[in-house]
């Protein structure tokens, strides 16, 4: 099977997928046709990493898709975290229809809305083209917005609305920046197609014009930082995670994430090659600062666990910022790892905490209680994920963050000189920076660490708040929490080496500026 | 057959046609006038378009105005006409701020605008180096009527007049973005106007109200 047969299959299943939810209303089709259609997501996507570590990265469709180790990391997110929300999703959507929350009209959405919500983010990723990278990342905003809005509440069509609102006019920004892109690149290689390929801007980065490179940095950044939920366009993200149904939410805070930071990753290797002054590292590096230090506080004050999350999603997107700003080598390498073992906790959080919401039946943290008594498993899953998300060892999240603190810490930053008056000066070394940012950084950890253990294990321990359960309807639910606390605590202790040769690789991409 | 400077001045004038409909709409207070006005702009973007492509010779932006004045001028001003009578809302009752120091803050926007752009239009083609700046000022009012609005169809024609401001862009930076790009960016705009209709219809059935400012006093 040739290379440009496995892309199409990996964006034609999702949408026939899509497309025969539609038509069907039994739980048991719509279900397997999901699980059909995320297996052969998976195996493709195993397939095309084995020929990429074999041939290297390859062009398809006169180079209108792209597939390198880069892309094929955050494809491997989007599929582990969408395999393991299908699971989840089986026994959480089936136990709302049981109930009656939704008809099975309502199901048979869910599955179109999300197979349009792999298809875009999967388009996302391969397309090797400005242009069709911001149609696919608007396409997951409208492919979402139903889906926070799933259950139909008051709260749940306000955090849609928001949701909508503020992430279209963002992603509005990032296509004013694109333009701007093309703008400077049209001039070098005429107003085709080429002039927006990712691949072709690289090349020709001598010629483009660097102040239009940097005016088109910051809308896009600004743009898709909505979408990733970076403090100040954060506002959304609280209440959609929080009204979404559980399965959605692992994915809105796993995966959608990730792919917007995909998009910016990808502009940044342009941006890069044109300025190299490190212009676009600073704006990531101070967008990652404020974003870790503002959801800190958040974190601090919050009372509902499921928008505790949504918070501890917006201080990671911010350290995985840091990480990509500083540019090195190992904060550039930690920043990636931190991407995948951030889906993989949060997606699992989020599954405990669909889980608790069903059990107790509240998502104020003060009226939980004694979760280890009522459902070790949950607890578990739970305690895993708390310990993970504050990156306590043995958990891969330890290592990653520690690879973003070494790297902050190794940096050799600019030493300036102020005058005040004649006989004042002020020397700011390096080692001074070094140390005042490595200690902000770790402040601002310990802040989350201690607002997020005294919360988790709050809920932990003491007597359950309601009776013990009539009925069991947890069984396969609990399959997708144990397999993820088995990959953030496998990952931890060892990287497979041919996972670390793909990430290496896509390293080398964002260190290099260069495809391949 | 124009000379390219007579060419370029009408697209400039075509251009500043475009903004005195934004400025237009920001004076309105009248929901279906301010469809109405949109319907207008769009209708200019697209003759701007045809224009280019007229003058360039490069066939595919008919394709892209073709598309603007069907879907934006046609379609989605329909779908908000359909919303506006469902909802039964004649009038912008609440502003946030009233609309004569609105104009003076569209004003101050558009200076910003031709501030920001200046080192910019060196980089333009003859034909359109002038519209860059009227593009993000339409970008920059699109906005500041999103904010200033309570309404949320208000707030779907500014994120409207938002994406004219972004073609009108494209078109002045480099005659259009390539084909397939436009017509994805079409089909978003238009997947979205459908999906904040539909919302705004839910809305108005879960809160009697499209204000959307009353959200946090009536939280079940």
């Amino acid at each position: 099977m040739t290379v440009s047969q496995m892309i199409l299959i990996l964006l034609i299943s999702p949408l026939l997928a899509g497309i025969l939810s539609l038509g069907f209303r039994t739980p048991k089709i719509l279900h397997g046709i999901n699980f059909v259609t995320i297996v052969i997501l998976a195996a493709f996507q195993f397939l095309l990493t084995r020929e990429l570590l074999k041939n290297g990265s390859f062009f398809v469709f006169h180079r209108f898709f792209a597939v390198d180790a880069l892309s094929l990391f955050v494809l491997l997110i989007v599929t582990s975290v969408g395999f393991t929300s299908s699971i989840y999703a089986w026994s959480y959507l089936n136990r709302h229809l049981v109930q009656g929350n939704i008809s099975s009209k309502r199901l048979s959405r869910y599955f179109f809305l999300f197979h349009m919500f792999m298809l875009t983010m999967i388009l996302a990723i391969l397309a090797n083209n400005l242009g069709i990278l911001w149609v696919a990342i608007e396409g997951t905003t409208l492919a979402t917005t139903f889906l926070i809005n799933f259950f139909k509440l008051k709260s749940s069509l306000e955090a849609g609305w928001k949701y909508l609102i503020l992430c279209s006019v963002g992603i509005a920004l990032a296509l004013f920046g694109t333009v701007l892109m093309f703008l400077s690149s049209a001039r070098a290689l005429g107003e085709s197609n080429a002039a927006l390929e990712i691949s072709e801007l690289i090349r020709v980065a001598g010629q483009l014009d660097s102040h239009a490179i940097k005016l088109a940095f910051i809308f896009i950044l600004i743009g898709y930082g909505s979408k990733i939920g970076w403090v100040p366009m954060h506002t959304w993200v609280p209440e959609a995670y929080a009204e979404a149904p559980a399965p959605v939410s692992a994915m809105l805070a796993g995966v959608l994430e990730t792919v917007a930071f995909y998009a910016v990753l990808r502009v940044k290797t342009v941006v890069d090659a044109v300025v190299p002054s490190g212009f676009a590292g600073y704006l990531l590096i101070l967008f990652g600062f404020l974003s870790f230090g503002v959801a800190a506080l958040f974190i601090l004050v919050q009372r509902d666990y499921k928008k505790l999350f949504a918070y501890s999603s917006i201080e990671h997107m911010g350290i995985s910022a840091i990480g990509f700003g500083i540019g090195s080598f190992l904060g550039s390498f930690g920043a990636l790892f931190h991407l995948f073992n951030h889906a993989i906790s949060k997606s699992l959080a989020f599954f405990a905490a669909g889980n608790i919401h069903t059990l107790f039946g509240t998502r104020e943290m003060n009226k939980v209680t004694g979760l280890a008594k009522r459902d070790p498993v949950t607890a578990l899953a739970f305690l895993a994920a708390g310990l993970s998300l504050v990156g306590m060892p043995p958990f891969a999240m330890f290592v990653s963050e520690y690879s973003v603190v070494a790297a902050l810490a190794t940096q050799i930053y600019h030493t300036d000189t102020f005058h005040f008056g004649k006989f004042m000066t002020l020397i700011v070394s390096n080692e001074v920076r070094s140390l005042a940012l490595v200690s902000l950084f770790l402040l601002v950890s310990l802040i989350v660490f201690g607002g997020f253990m005294f919360r988790v294990l709050g809920m932990l321990w003491g007597n359950p708040s309601i009776s013990p359960p009539a009925d069991r309807y947890f069984k396969v639910a609990n399959i997708p929490l144990l397999m993820s606390i088995a990959v953030i605590l496998f990952m931890g202790i060892v990287l497979p080496p041919s996972l670390k040769e793909v990430m290496n690789l896509a390293v080398t991409i964002l260190v290099g500026g260069r495809h391949g | 057959m124009f000379r390219p400077d007579t060419g370029s001045q009408f697209v400039n004038i075509f251009s500043m046609l475009l903004l005195v409909t934004t400025f237009a709409i920001v004076s309105q207070r009248r929901l279906s006038a301010c469809v109405d006005l949109f319907a207008l702009q769009s209708l200019f973007l697209g003759l701007i378009a045809a224009l280019v492509a007229y003058l360039t010779g490069i066939h595919h932006i008919y394709v892209a105005a073709l598309l603007t004045i069907v879907i934006k001028a046609l379609i989605i001003p329909l779908i908000l006409k359909k919303v506006i009578e469902h909802l039964n809302v004649k009038r912008e009752l609440v502003l946030n701020i009233n609309i004569p120091v609105s104009l003076l803050i569209c004003g101050a926007l558009v200076i910003l605008a031709f501030s920001l752009t200046q080192p910019l239009i060196s980089l333009g083609f003859l034909l359109t180096k002038d519209s860059l700046a009227v593009a993000l000022a339409i970008i920059l009012i699109g906005f500041f009527t999103m904010i200033s609005r309570k309404k949320a169809v208000s707030q779907v024609i500014g994120f409207l007049v938002i994406e004219n401001g972004i073609f009108l862009g494209a078109i002045a930076a480099a005659y259009g973005m390539p084909l397939i790009v436009e017509l994805g960016i079409l089909f978003d705009v238009l997947v979205a106007s459908i999906i904040t209709g539909i919302f705004t219809n839910r809305i108005q059935d879960a809160f009697d109200t499209i204000d959307v400012s009353q959200f946090k006093g009536k939280k079940e």
